[in-house]
């Protein structure tokens, strides 16, 4: 490892399996489409009520709700996108449950990679399309100046996020070596995550805030970005760069959850039966 | 019917057993409540007033968002596909010949399992509830009982759609897209995401109408008063009966063309 020309030709076999599996996917046509359906109902659903709740009351902590779908729509898309490319990922409590897992630490290819491939599904294409839908309904709606500055800087938010939503994913998969049962407390940072990114970070408690601001970045990638997006004032009196440090946070925190997969892998101990 | 209570009474400690899950499921109840609670508080908020919004104050929604955290694992909203699996992997042709009745048997351990999750799972997520934020108490003790009643009918009509969605296996291969659109309707339906007395006009009078009010909402208004007890309580009872004579009716059809199939 380590090789630059080593990785290169890792990233190139794992782009040939990936596209393996996703023609294999592809055989089921009907059951696939099925799945974006589905996907896409579950949070139409969510959307209906959202603007049955805007009819009832004025505003959400100062937000309308054109802007509120405009943070929907951008938290899904990371969501789903970070969620598509972290599919294989979240297999791996399964594959060390059945000492699957072993076979990828014998290969001479990044267990990690191995891993992300292990499952490639599209299923969230139909929450990417829904949340691509609600940030164009946004976007065109609400009053502001779109710049061709906002316009570059959403693009680099969108892939922060999807980094960050892809680490949290991942850490799901890093506790999976020490316990298989507790880790549906993930979901209160991977799904939670993304519900909270969809509402304007300071109508959350203080313990909140501070919980997925400093610890898990996830209002840095949606709430920050948007205040910039749309013009908004920051009730919470942060220092006026805080909308451009989406990267940066999304570089720190994949650092950090780099370091626990490594240090997962290091102390892996099969389950031996 | 001691065959039924023995079964009731296996699901209920096999679901006591994941002791490390029940407390991760707590921790994510309690982090999407407090979540889901800020929400509605916001938006009460900005309605400035304390006033009622569609007959429901803030605490009131507030206790209905910790009622339905608390309630979701209890009556299983979302997942439970074990029927359609059995049907799909062949499995339900020797389960049939066995000496019981299926209908029956699911529902004696999908009661075992309610009440373990509802003591492992609903009691402390209320609890956290209740400590986090201002959550009324019912009326008087004749509510609270009500509405322990209440849920124990509400496991029953959820338990009756869920095994109607599951029989969906005897028509249809894949019930991924079942499942999801299943997930939606009693989402909105059901009163999970906010109540039905916020939808607009002709959806809420449709809404209130449906068996998915009685899996969710019905327990709400029993608890915070919004009804008479007897309505709530008779509401459920009505859809208990229409619901076991369908499903028992779509089972014998589904089982008829199991029939056909197997050759």
């Amino acid at each position: 490892m380590g090789n630059i020309a080593d990785i290169r030709s890792d990233i190139g076999i794992a782009l040939r399996i990936a596209a393996l599996r996703l023609r294999g996917q592809m055989q089921y046509r009907s059951s696939f489409l099925m799945q974006i359906f589905g996907n896409f109902i579950v949070n139409f659903a969510e959307i209906i009520v959202l603007w049955s709740l805007f009819q009832n009351f004025e505003d959400l902590g100062g937000w309308t709700l054109e802007e509120v779908i405009f943070l929907h729509g951008l938290s899904m898309v990371m969501f789903s996108l970070g969620d598509t490319v972290a599919n294989g990922v979240q297999t791996v409590p399964e594959l060390i449950r059945d000492g699957n897992f072993d076979r990828t630490l014998v290969r001479p290819m990044s267990s990690y990679i191995q891993a992300m491939v292990n499952e490639v599904s599209l299923r969230h294409f139909g929450l990417l399309g829904q949340g691509l839908l609600l940030l164009g309904i946004g976007m065109a709606t609400v009053s502001t100046e779109w710049t061709v500055a906002k316009l570059l800087y959403m693009t680099v938010v969108i892939v922060s996020g999807l980094a960050l939503f892809a680490a949290l994913f991942t850490i799901e998969a890093i506790l999976s070596f020490w316990t298989v049962n507790s880790i549906e407390a993930v979901n209160a940072f991977t799904y939670g995550g993304s519900d909270l990114g969809q509402y304007p970070l300071h109508i959350f408690r203080q313990g909140m805030r501070f919980l997925f601001l400093w610890v898990i970045p996830v209002g840095f990638m949606t709430y920050y970005p948007s205040l910039y997006f749309l013009d908004k004032p920051d009730p919470l009196g942060l220092p006026a760069f805080a909308p451009f440090v989406a990267p940066v946070a999304a570089v720190i925190f994949c650092f950090v959850v780099g370091k626990g997969w490594t240090f997962a892998i290091r102390h892996y101990r099969s389950t031996g039966s | 019917m001691r065959l039924y209570l023995e079964l009731a009474r296996r699901a209920f400690q096999q679901t006591l057993t994941y002791r490390g899950a029940a407390l991760a499921g707590i921790f994510t109840n309690g982090i999407f409540g407090i979540m889901i609670a800020s929400v509605f508080l916001a938006f009460y908020q900005s309605h400035g007033s304390g006033d009622a919004v569609q007959g429901w104050t803030r605490d009131q929604t507030i206790t209905l968002v910790w009622i339905n955290q608390s309630l979701l694992m209890t009556v299983y909203l979302w997942g439970w596909w074990e029927v359609t699996r059995n049907i799909q992997s062949g499995a339900i042709v020797t389960e049939l010949l066995k000496p019981y009745d299926y209908f029956t048997y699911w529902l004696s351990r999908d009661f075992g399992r309610a009440l373990a999750h509802f003591l492992v799972r609903g009691v402390p997520t209320f609890l956290i509830g209740a400590i986090v934020f201002d959550i009324l108490a019912p009326e008087s003790w004749l509510r609270a009982a009500s509405f322990l009643l209440s849920v124990a009918m509400a496991v029953i009509v959820s338990f009756c759609l869920r095994f109607m969605a599951n029989l969906a296996g005897f028509w249809v291969l894949d019930y991924r897209g079942i499942a999801a659109m299943f997930a939606a309707i009693m989402n909105v339906l059901s009163g999970m995401l906010a109540p039905l007395a916020f939808l607009p006009d002709p959806l809420r009078i449709v809404a209130n109408a449906l068996p998915f009010r009685a899996v969710i909402m019905t327990p709400n208004e029993v608890y915070l008063g919004q009804v008479p007890i007897w309505e709530g309580l008779g509401f459920q009872m009505l859809w208990i009966v229409i619901l076991i004579v369908s499903a028992r009716l779509l089972m014998a059809t589904g089982e008829r063309r199991l029939v056909v199939q197997g050759g």
